[in-house]
């Protein structure tokens, strides 16, 4: 390997310092004793009883923990099948479907949330927390569908065909080579509709209905009267629980490419 | 506690246009016929405006479940209730956005027979010009907008708008980023209403926030109250609740003024959406929050003045003695709510343009 020139280090780390300090702040403050978010006053761990007191707060983590749940599951489920039916079949219309599918990622937010909410009363669908998830779900199938077919794009389907030339039936050829080989790029797919969902705020507000406050609109409402540092603490938990999903998301992804290495 | 976010407001009223093309529900609509409903309760309320003991104690009492939702600007519960499918059974707009849903249909009458408590509201806060003889809004809180200042960079008491229009402050000012706000100031300043039609006075005041633009540091009208805080103005414009705050907790830094020329008053009501179908529920809860004790409560948690006269005697002193939460009836007879001017609107458009932009 060759080593960069020191001028090349020093801007690499500068990016990394200009990327990830406010988060290491926003994790250190959590421990703050003061009730400023600026002001350094010694360690504690208060913010995160009193986090563990506050309904609000924690109601709202519930809900944004539900619809990014539901989002990331249908999501993923329709971005994959879209992804392959666009990978693998010609039918008429499919350019239109590709383009159509690029429209929620190009459109701005505040407008899908506009139509969004418009739609829902066309429905006399009443808002709550499911006209939520459903809303995620729209934004996130392009996702999912885009990244799975950036997979696919390099798949070797002499493999599906051996599978089938082998006698297996086309839905075991599908579970036991196609999904292990497409799998991690499924897995970056559902993270990333999990990541987006979790912190959605603009479509979030317009479709939000009774019970339904998501942990951003929850903050963001916070705002007028300060944010409290258990804000910076349960936006810790946060990234902990992101940073062992991902993790675990790896690990799970090795197993299959290894072992049709083998 | 109320707050305009620019964009939204051009863009709930582009959605009511959109509804009412495609046909579907919500504005014009007549008020469902709704019986007395389920016992539960949707609240749709500013955030930190409700302590969570005054919602439990109504639970207990009446074992109405409340549900509740915050927000913190006025434009979304004009987009829930014109969606046409947002379940709330009260919201709490400001008095101009109460106008604006009025406008629209979008609120249910209030039946007077049933306010028990209605009779606990002060006069001067009722009938006012956005919602003639209260058919559709009762007083919640209420609060003015002046100015908060660093005492120790100012070197003096304040108690007019001067400062904020005087050269020697420049690069000291912070002056709210709304149109009506700083004309308010300006019209007030000069000794003329802040809802002022005349081209005459409009002209003047326009001036006076041109030759006032080189010296103030920031429009904000989102955290003003920390940049004050923080030491970045010395003087800081905004509504009088944030402004209190920081003075209650450093009064030796930071005070309010309520300028002696007059300023403005708003207030936060609370309305029934005409949706609404949990109505016993609903009066349940507005006879609730308007008991002496219960509303005391409030007021004594938030920090905000409200219109119930006999809950004065509950509420803790040094809130009923501070004079920018509570102001004299001779500096309250000064302020005026912000009216809709009409025509007038697009001339304050144009200067304001004008302001902002050279």
């Amino acid at each position: 390997m060759r080593r960069g020139s020191p001028v090349t280090a020093a801007y690499s780390w500068l990016v990394y310092v200009f990327l990830y300090a406010p988060i290491a702040i926003l994790v250190v403050f959590s421990f703050n004793r003061g009730k400023q978010t600026a002001v350094w006053e010694g360690w504690t761990l208060d913010w995160y009883r009193s986090l563990a007191k506050n309904d609000l707060i924690l109601g709202s983590v519930r809900n944004s923990l539900i619809v990014g749940a539901v989002a990331t599951v249908v999501a993923t489920a329709f971005g994959t099948l879209a992804a392959l039916a666009l990978g693998r079949y010609e039918f008429r219309g499919k350019g239109a479907t590709r383009n159509l599918l690029y429209l929620p990622i190009i459109i701005p937010e505040i407008v899908v949330g506009a139509a969004l909410v418009t739609f829902f009363g066309v429905l006399s669908l009443h808002l709550s927390i499911w006209t939520v998830a459903l809303a995620h779900v729209v934004f996130s199938v392009s996702y999912v569908a885009i990244v799975v077919r950036a997979r696919l794009s390099g798949f070797d389907r002499s493999l599906e065909e051996a599978a089938l030339d082998l006698g297996a039936r086309p839905v075991q050829t599908f579970w036991r080579v196609t999904l292990p080989l497409i799998l991690p790029g499924v897995v970056a797919g559902a993270l990333l509709v999990f990541t987006i969902s979790i912190d959605d705020y603009v479509i979030t507000s317009f479709v939000a209905g009774v019970g339904a406050t998501t942990l951003p609109l929850q903050i963001y409402s916070m705002l007028k009267v300060g944010v409290t540092p258990e804000v910076n603490a349960v936006s810790t938990l946060l990234l902990l629980v992101t940073i062992v999903m991902i993790v675990i998301a790896q690990r799970l992804q090795q197993p299959p490419a290894e072992g049709l290495r083998d | 506690m109320r707050r305009r976010l620019g964009g939204r407001p051009a863009l709930a009223v582009l959605l009511a246009a959109a509804a009412s093309l495609a046909g579907c529900g919500g504005p014009g609509d007549e008020p469902l016929s709704a019986g007395p409903g389920e016992k539960k309760l949707n609240l749709y309320i500013w955030s930190e405006y409700l302590p969570q003991d005054v919602i439990q104690e109504f639970t207990r009492r009446t074992g109405i479940a409340v549900r509740y939702d915050l927000y913190d600007s006025n434009e979304p519960v004009l987009e829930k209730l014109q969606s046409g499918v947002a379940d709330y059974d009260l919201v709490v707009p400001s008095d101009y956005m109460v106008r604006i849903l009025i406008h629209l249909k979008l609120l249910r009458p209030l039946e007077r027979a049933r306010l028990k408590n209605f009779g606990n509201l002060d006069p001067r806060f009722l009938d006012r010009e956005f919602d003639p003889k209260n058919a559709y809004s009762l007083p919640y809180v209420w609060g003015t907008t002046g100015y908060g200042y660093n005492r120790l960079k100012s070197g003096r008491a304040q108690d007019s708008w001067a400062p904020l229009f005087d050269p020697a402050n420049e690069g000291q000012i912070l002056m709210l980023d709304d149109m009506r706000e700083c004309f308010a100031a300006a019209l007030k300043f000069q000794g003329h209403s802040l809802n002022s039609t005349d081209p005459g006075e409009l002209r003047q005041a326009a001036d006076l926030l041109k030759k006032q633009k080189p010296l103030v540091k920031t429009y904000n009208s989102g955290d003003y109250e920390n940049i004050l805080a923080a030491g970045d103005v010395t003087y800081a414009h905004g509504y009088n609740g944030q402004l209190a705050r920081i003075a209650l907790r450093d009064p030796r830094r930071f005070a309010f003024v309520l300028p002696k020329e007059g300023a403005t008053i708003w207030m936060d009501s609370v309305c029934i959406p005409s949706r609404a179908r949990n109505l016993d529920s609903i009066y349940a809860f507005l006879d609730y929050i308007q008991e002496p004790e219960v509303n005391a409560r409030i007021v004594n948690a938030v920090s905000y003045a409200s219109a119930n006269v006999p809950a004065r005697k509950f509420i803790r002193p040094e809130i009923l003695n501070d004079p920018a939460i509570f102001p004299s009836d001779e500096a309250l007879k000064k302020c005026e709510f912000l009216e809709d001017i009409g025509e007038a609107t697009s001339i304050l458009d144009e200067y304001w343009t004008e302001i902002k932009s050279f």
